[in-house]
């Protein structure tokens, strides 16, 4: 891929030991693998985290270990002879080249480096915690490098002191914002970004591009997950496990492994699909506490799963029988009203009651000729109306949850209390048109790229909605 | 170099199907191949192809394909020579000639033209058509019942085979792709038999028919069969004459005496025999299987494109890489956990010395006043103090030092500096470290943040210095 110019805007991320500047960094380049913790000195070295598009690099941030020894940094500036203005910057330069060998500023060093060479500086503070005097000595040797600057208050506690902290940094910084890494949505990331474009005329241009590209892989990221999330559903509702057997008929023992063999590949299917979304969304060394997926009796039929994300053998009926009925009620419209909607209520009525017959389904057990002197043993596809649900439901969840999730944290997925989020993820309109779907994507034969493309529409508008 | 409109073969698209199934790259990887590849752009079959080529080799598993197309080439290789002999032996049928009765035209034209013109209405109508209505079509071909009969058959490479998923489409594509061809070697074995037969025999043909069909209707019926050939072959076409002295009946056991005094004109008919052949089993056939082949390519072409997984190998060409990751890899950083060494819940009630770290003096008589906690001096260091106000301050203090920090802001190496100043003055018995929480929360700590103040202490290995830990667990 190409290579650019160094002419692209730099930042360098500085400050104190520990008040967040690689959570920030962390959260900004939408990377999880940079080292947060509460030792100060878990940042040792300067790490450039480009912006590149096919290669070209459209801006960099830096992440920098914190300041250790301000107060001799700036002695040693001030014992120098006088200088003006314009040449004040010089003497970090030389600076830098006098210590650069010396351990005792390795970490001023790191930090300086990248803002001589011309990054604009972006300073950040703990604003859940006092302003003190001594981060003024700080403030002044980064006033001294004459690069253009902004503050960043990062409320890390419970307590905020932002007031207090804008009071003093209004005297060394031309901008002052408030970012939470934790906390940030895509939309503050971009309003962040807008701030940073504002430092320098000329920085306004790619910034603006960057935007730009950012917010396209943000909806690139969101088209993969549904169709991650769409291929996985089709696999699992379509999938079939065969198994050749001896006998005319297949033992029971047969019959056990192959079922076991059958929920552990729709298991793994989810699995699967989990690990593409969380490497689509950059989350890759994350830890979840989640509850398992249960293929069996208990785990289909249970009131608690039926009530999360499945639905109620009532519901699903109520379901059922509304997809039938607007099935008939195109009939009715189609004949000019000349059925009495005996239509609707034929449509209502079969569709209710398959609804009802297909709960107590789970997957078809069959054995069958295959050629001759050979038999098959197959299970499935699922049977179960409220499968896909569940499904869907889990899939959904689990999907919004990392997208939504910052790069910044470092604690567990939690993705056990999904019953909070049920009426948000499938509500009753969306149901209405999942019921027809999930009975033609079953279908191997029947579904063709259309109804798949009506799928991802439909999954689509509810995954954005969750994003929201 | 790969040149434009590569064609793909049944081998590129089971090839294809099967490394996607093992291996996808990723987007940054695939990226870089299609701007590697800038001139195909923009046709996504070809970048697919030249994609395939480089990473062919990571198929780990035995490739399908070669077992599909050792079983499929050994099928129509077996299929082909049975059609060209079937052909060539029909052909030894229709000409058959005893000398009691003349070898009859009408029986070779069915064979010859009316069969194919049949097969190739027929196979057109599957051509054009869809689904159901094309399956139904190619019911009517036996090499649509030979392939059942054969797939029927317990073939050791069954499962592999069951394993290769082509679309209705395509199958049927090459269906008629096959069937085209087996049908033009049927037509050679026909063409052949009759060349040899001609050769080899004095045969005399002729024709004859239940049906009133008088000489002059059926001369016109022929001269309008041979009509593509009627200008430039005109001997190639029956005359009257011809027709007239060729037309028998067989009641009666013995020839007409004019058809046995015209004998030796009896065998003209061959070159009109020949060139129906030519035109309608062989040219025709022909035509059609340029178009089969044709269909066949096109709709591989289409299916190699709706492969699972191509659509987003072509997006990921197509779209462009990006990436916020680091280069440098950032090397772990190992925590010591603290112990409970050098750890102390309770302070003195006074003090010889107190000094606050980063703290005002206003800062540290607050706190003083809030801990209950009296020094007989109370310094401030760090903050706007030079290091030399620090340095000399350390020096001149004895006994036991209560030294105040900010628990929540981490020890820099400017604190441990002076610490170790603190620690290099012999005069001083023992080093209090007390972490105090903010002024709002009445100077309480959280737990977390001193024991980044003991890990601290506890790396240094003093004994004269000791962290007050006053933090509710």
């Amino acid at each position: 891929m190409m290579q650019n110019s160094k002419n692209y805007p730099k930042f360098a991320v500085v400050g104190h030991p520990n008040k967040g500047k690689s959570s920030i960094v962390s959260s900004l380049a939408l990377d999880d693998s940079v080292q947060i913790g509460d030792t100060p000195g878990t940042t040792q070295v300067k790490r450039g985290f480009p912006l590149k598009v096919d290669g070209k690099i459209i801006y960099e941030l830096f992440d920098t270990p914190g300041f250790q020894r301000a107060r001799r940094v700036l002695g040693w500036l001030e014992e120098q002879e006088s200088v003006p203005a314009d040449r004040r910057a010089d003497l970090l330069k030389i600076f830098i080249a006098k210590h650069r060998d010396d351990p005792r500023f390795r970490d001023e060093i790191e930090l300086l480096e990248p803002i001589m060479e011309g990054a604009g500086i972006i300073y950040v503070v703990d604003a859940s915690k006092p302003y003190g005097a001594e981060y003024e000595i700080e403030m002044e040797i980064l006033r001294r490098t004459g690069q253009p600057s902004m503050a960043i208050l990062n409320l890390i506690g419970n307590e905020d002191y932002t007031e207090q902290w804008k009071r003093a940094l209004g005297h060394y910084f031309r901008l002052v914002r408030t970012f939470n890494p934790i906390e940030a949505t895509f939309n503050n990331h971009m309003d962040l970004l807008e701030s940073m474009a504002q430092l320098k005329e000329e920085w306004t241009q790619p910034i603006k591009v960057a935007i730009d590209v950012l917010n396209g892989l943000h909806q690139q990221k969101i088209d993969q997950s549904v169709d991650t999330i769409v291929e996985s559903m089709q696999k699992s509702l379509t999938f079939v496990y065969s198994k050749d057997i001896k006998g005319e008929s297949a033992t029971k023992k047969e019959k056990s492994s192959s079922q076991t063999a059958y929920q552990q590949q729709i298991v793994n299917y989810e699995k699967e699909r989990e690990k593409n979304i969380e490497q689509i969304w950059n989350h890759r060394s994350i830890d979840k506490v989640e509850n398992a997926l249960v293929l069996d009796d208990v785990g289909l039929f249970s009131k608690e799963s039926a009530s999360i994300f499945g639905l109620s053998q009532k519901a699903l009926m109520i379901t059922g029988a509304s997809a039938g009925a607007i099935g008939g009620l195109g009939i009715d419209l189609a004949l000019g009203g000349g059925t009495f909607f005996l239509g609707s209520i034929i449509g209502g009525t079969v569709g209710g009651i398959g609804a009802m017959l297909g709960f107590n389904n789970l997957y078809e057990v069959k054995v069958m000729g295959k050629n001759i002197g050979h038999r098959q043993l197959t299970i499935g596809p699922m049977q179960n109306i409220n499968f896909p649900y569940i499904l869907l439901g889990r899939a959904l969840f689990h999907a919004s949850v990392i997208a939504k999730r910052s790069h910044a944290l470092r604690n567990s997925v939690v993705l056990e209390n999904e019953a909070s989020y049920t009426e948000q993820l499938i509500d009753s309109e969306m149901r209405k048109k999942l019921e027809k779907l999930h009975l033609k994507l079953r279908n191997k034969d029947k579904c063709n790229e259309e109804i798949i493309e009506e799928y991802r529409k439909v999954i689509l508008e509810s995954f954005s909605n969750l994003l929201k | 170099m790969q040149t434009k409109n590569t064609q793909l073969s049944i081998k590129s698209y089971l090839d294809l199907s099967q490394l996607l199934e093992e291996y996808k790259g990723n987007h940054e990887e695939n990226r870089t191949f299609a701007l590697q590849h800038e001139a195909f752009k923009n046709d996504p079959l070809t970048l697919l192809y030249l994609w395939l080529n480089k990473n062919r080799f990571r198929v780990t598993s035995h490739l399908k394909s070669e077992t599909f197309l050792t079983h499929f080439l050994t099928i129509s290789t077996v299929l082909a020579f049975i059609f060209l002999l079937v052909g060539f032996l029909t052909g030894i049928g229709l000409l058959s000639y005893s000398g009691h009765e003349p070898v009859n035209i009408i029986y070779y034209l069915l064979v010859a033209m009316v069969l194919p013109v049949v097969s190739l209405l027929l196979s057109t109508l599957s051509m054009i058509s869809d689904g159901l209505l094309s399956r139904f079509f190619n019911l009517f071909f036996p090499l649509h019942w030979i392939e059942k009969f054969v797939e029927f058959l317990p073939f050791d490479n069954k499962i592999e085979l069951s394993e290769i998923k082509l679309s209705s489409s395509l199958t049927k594509w090459m269906f008629l792709h096959r069937i085209q061809l087996f049908s033009l070697l049927f037509s050679f074995g026909l063409l052949m038999a009759l060349i040899l037969m001609v050769m080899a025999k004095d045969i005399a043909f002729g024709w004859s028919t239940t049906l009133q069909i008088s000489d002059e209707s059926f001369q016109t019926l022929l001269a309008s069969i041979g009509f593509t050939w009627q200008s430039l072959m005109p001997n190639a076409i029956p005359s009257l004459e011809l027709v007239e002295i060729s037309h028998y009946f067989r009641l009666g056991e013995r020839l007409d005496n004019e058809m046995i005094h015209n004998a030796n004109k009896l065998g003209a008919w061959w070159q009109f025999l020949a060139m129906t052949t030519l035109v309608y089993a062989i040219f025709l056939r022909f035509i059609v299987w340029i178009f089969s082949r044709y269909g066949y390519q096109r709709q591989l072409n289409r299916d190699f494109l709706a492969l699972k997984g191509a659509q987003r190998l072509i997006k990921e060409f197509t779209t462009p890489y990006v990436s916020t990751k680091s280069p440098k890899i950032e090397k772990h950083l190992e925590i010591i956990p603290e112990t409970e060494e050098q750890i102390t819940e309770t302070p003195h009630q006074g003090y010889p010395h107190i000094i606050g770290w980063n703290y005002s003096s206003s800062e540290m008589q607050l706190a003083n006043d809030s801990k209950s906690i009296e020094g007989l001096s109370v310094e401030t260091v760090g903050g706007r103090h030079s290091f030399r106000e620090d340095e000399q301050i350390a020096n001149s203090i004895d006994g036991t030092v209560l030294l105040y920090v900010k628990s929540w802001e981490p020890p820099t190496m400017d604190f441990v500096d002076f610490l170790e100043m603190l620690i290099d003055n012999d005069e001083i018995d023992e080093i209090q470290l007390y972490p105090l929480g903010t002024v709002g929360r009445y100077y309480e700590s959280d737990a977390k943040d001193i024991a980044v103040w003991k890990r601290k202490i506890q790396a240094l290995k003093v004994e004269r210095v000791w962290v007050v830990d006053d933090a509710e667990q």
